[in-house]
């Protein structure tokens, strides 16, 4: 609690809070990275499970969305830290607040492991005449984490 | 005003429902939104190059109006459990005038472009701006029209 009490009252962080602009300007960018960055990890886990985009390889759909992923992923953190901090107080105590943060924790945990298996061998998963088991348990533990991120992420605001 | 009662009532009333209805909007969004936005970056030559952006397009088609039907059913739900503060709100009007123009635009100009077999690269690329442009200021109009009444 000292710890969110401290962040909340840092001065640009109250300053953040305040304003009128600021504020709704960082929650807006941070929604539209969800819309951005959401659609393309909804493609790649559809693709993974043979779902859409067949005349596709996973090879082209997972390597030529990476690289935007990735920016959208920092892009959202990073707005999402100062929208967190900046209410450091009501956050701390919030369990869907927390809920969320280990969703995000696990969504770390599913590249560590799926990363060397997966993600990182399409090739070997394009040449294979099934889609491989390992391949579609990644995508779907994908959607549900990123589908939980979601909802708890929009739950956060209903706590109190 | 019996349905706009009911909605309402139901809304406000309820615990979970308008939480519900909120995460349908813009789980709702994120996927009608991102998954023109899949079409744009082809557009772009930002991602997804084996493929032309008409194929694309049609691949997402059915998500994009899939998710769309269920962000304005939702946010119709919204906007009626609480009327009178949207109708005062100084945002939400331009937030209207930009959706609907953003639907237009996608089924008719972005469309016709993104399908076509040759399209000049400059007027694919303006086309795919613009697009983005009036969808991301549909969600910057839906946030402000919460933080500024």
């Amino acid at each position: 609690m000292a710890i969110a009490h401290y962040l909340q009252n840092i001065d640009w962080l109250v300053e953040f809070s305040e304003s009128v602009l600021a504020y709704p300007i960082v929650l807006s960018i941070h929604l539209t990275c969800i819309a951005l960055f959401g659609g393309m990890i909804l493609v790649t886990d559809l693709r993974l499970l043979g779902l859409t985009f067949k005349s596709l390889t996973i090879t082209d759909v997972v390597t030529s969305l990476r690289p935007w992923k990735r920016v959208g992923g920092t892009v959202m953190i990073a707005m999402g830290l100062p929208l967190a901090a900046c209410d450091a107080e009501k956050y701390a105590p919030n369990p869907f607040f927390w809920t969320k943060m280990i969703t995000l924790g696990l969504i770390g945990v599913h590249a560590l492991i799926f990363r060397p298996i997966v993600y990182s061998r399409t090739e070997e998963l394009d040449r294979s005449p099934v889609i491989p088991t390992k391949a579609k348990v990644a995508a779907i533990l994908s959607l549900g984490l990123w589908t939980t991120m979601f909802v708890m992420g929009r739950l956060i605001a209903y706590w109190d | 005003m019996i349905l706009q009662n009911a909605i309402a009532d139901v809304l406000n009333n309820t615990e979970w429902a308008f939480a519900l209805a909120e995460c349908v909007h813009i789980g709702g969004f994120a996927i009608g939104v991102g998954s023109i936005a899949l079409v744009d970056f082809r557009m772009l030559n930002l991602g997804l190059r084996h493929e032309t952006a008409g194929r694309i397009l049609r691949y997402t088609e059915p998500w994009t109006l899939f998710a769309l039907v269920f962000v304005i059913f939702s946010g119709f739900a919204l906007y009626m459990s609480q009327v009178d503060i949207y109708l005062v709100n100084l945002i939400f009007p331009y937030k209207m005038y930009v959706l609907v123009a953003a639907l237009i635009y996608n089924f008719t100009v972005h469309r016709k472009v993104a399908t076509m077999e040759n399209p000049p690269p400059l007027m694919s690329k303006l086309v795919a701006i613009v697009s983005l442009l009036l969808w991301v200021s549909v969600v910057f109009g839906g946030i402000f029209t919460g933080f500024l009444v």
